[in-house]
């Protein structure tokens, strides 16, 4: 295979999962099941969305209904780990990195 | 087969299992298969006053379907080869 | 590789659910396959709540489908008859949500 033929290969995007490739050591924004949402910087990946990321902030929301007003009140609590694996059945979308500090 | 080899080196690492039932269990990782069912050893579950249930089991097996993250040392990672691995796996 | 239970065959287990309510089933594994179907002999459920012990119900020879096991303990008879099941207070497991 010529050189050309494989960077080609490297930056065509024509399926989804190469959309994620291209995003391999950035920071990535990663929606999960049940109100998890996580960023980090992505150093795996798989066809099943099994994802490997580094200097992850773990966001979870719940909701809760207020006895009274019967408002809905969202809670969410953060953490940090610093290396974790995400298995892939729980994972909703993944966004590309996260452009101008957003 | 990317994160079966990819577990397959961190057997007799530590780590923390988190399930789908909140349940952490953190222990030394003793073996894996395809379905990334783990097998860990001298295990505890994290926050043990609030979760008793497994006071006297020291190793234990997790099928893979219950599994939400596994929490890793950075140290046991190297990211690099991680990445390389990944886009060889890619371009297949 | 579901030859992991290998080990565990003719021991004494602890299985945990998938569903929240059906917490502990300790017995006798008996058998099981790549799927995780498990053959228990001799088993009892330990039931967990915050207002009592625990409390054991026999069940006897139980087949569990693999897909809903969570977790397979292998238990250590000399800390377990060690425990005070009757003291032990605790909330119910929450079940596995995918």
């Amino acid at each position: 295979m010529s050189e050309e033929v494989e960077n080609v290969q490297q930056t065509a995007v024509e399926e989804p999962l190469d959309l994620i490739r291209l995003s391999l050591d950035e920071r990535i924004y990663v929606k999960m099941r049940n109100g998890r949402e996580l960023r980090g910087r992505l150093h795996a990946y798989d066809q099943h969305l099994n994802i490997v990321l580094g200097d992850v902030e773990e966001t979870i929301t719940n909701v809760e209904i207020d006895e009274e007003t019967y408002e809905e009140v969202y809670k969410t609590t953060k953490r940090n780990i610093p290396m974790l694996f995400v298995r892939g059945d729980g994972v909703i979308l993944v966004s590309p990195p996260i452009r101008g500090g957003n | 087969m990317l994160f079966y080899s990819f577990f397959k080196s961190l057997v007799g690492k530590d780590v923390v299992v988190e399930l789908k039932n909140d349940l952490s269990i953190c222990g030394t990782l003793h073996s894996v298969d395809q379905y990334l069912n783990f097998k860990l050893v001298d295990i505890t579950v994290m926050d043990g006053h609030k979760f008793p249930y497994m006071l006297s089991v020291k190793n234990c097996f997790i099928r893979g379907s219950v599994v939400r993250y596994v929490q890793l040392s950075v140290d046991d990672i190297d990211v690099t080869l991680l990445q390389d691995a990944t886009r060889k796996e890619a371009s297949k | 590789m579901a030859a992991a239970l290998e080990p565990y065959v003719n021991h004494t287990v602890s299985v945990i659910t998938a569903d929240g309510r059906n917490i502990v089933v300790s017995g006798t594994l008996k058998g099981f396959d790549q799927t995780i179907n498990l053959i228990l002999d001799d088993s009892h459920e330990r039931v967990y709540s915050m207002s009592s012990g625990v409390e054991q119900v026999m069940l006897g020879l139980y087949i569990i489908r693999g897909d809903n096991i969570a977790v397979v303990g292998l238990v250590d008879e000399e800390i377990d008859s060690k425990l005070d099941f009757s003291s032990l207070k605790a909330e119910p497991l929450n079940q596995i949500v995918h």
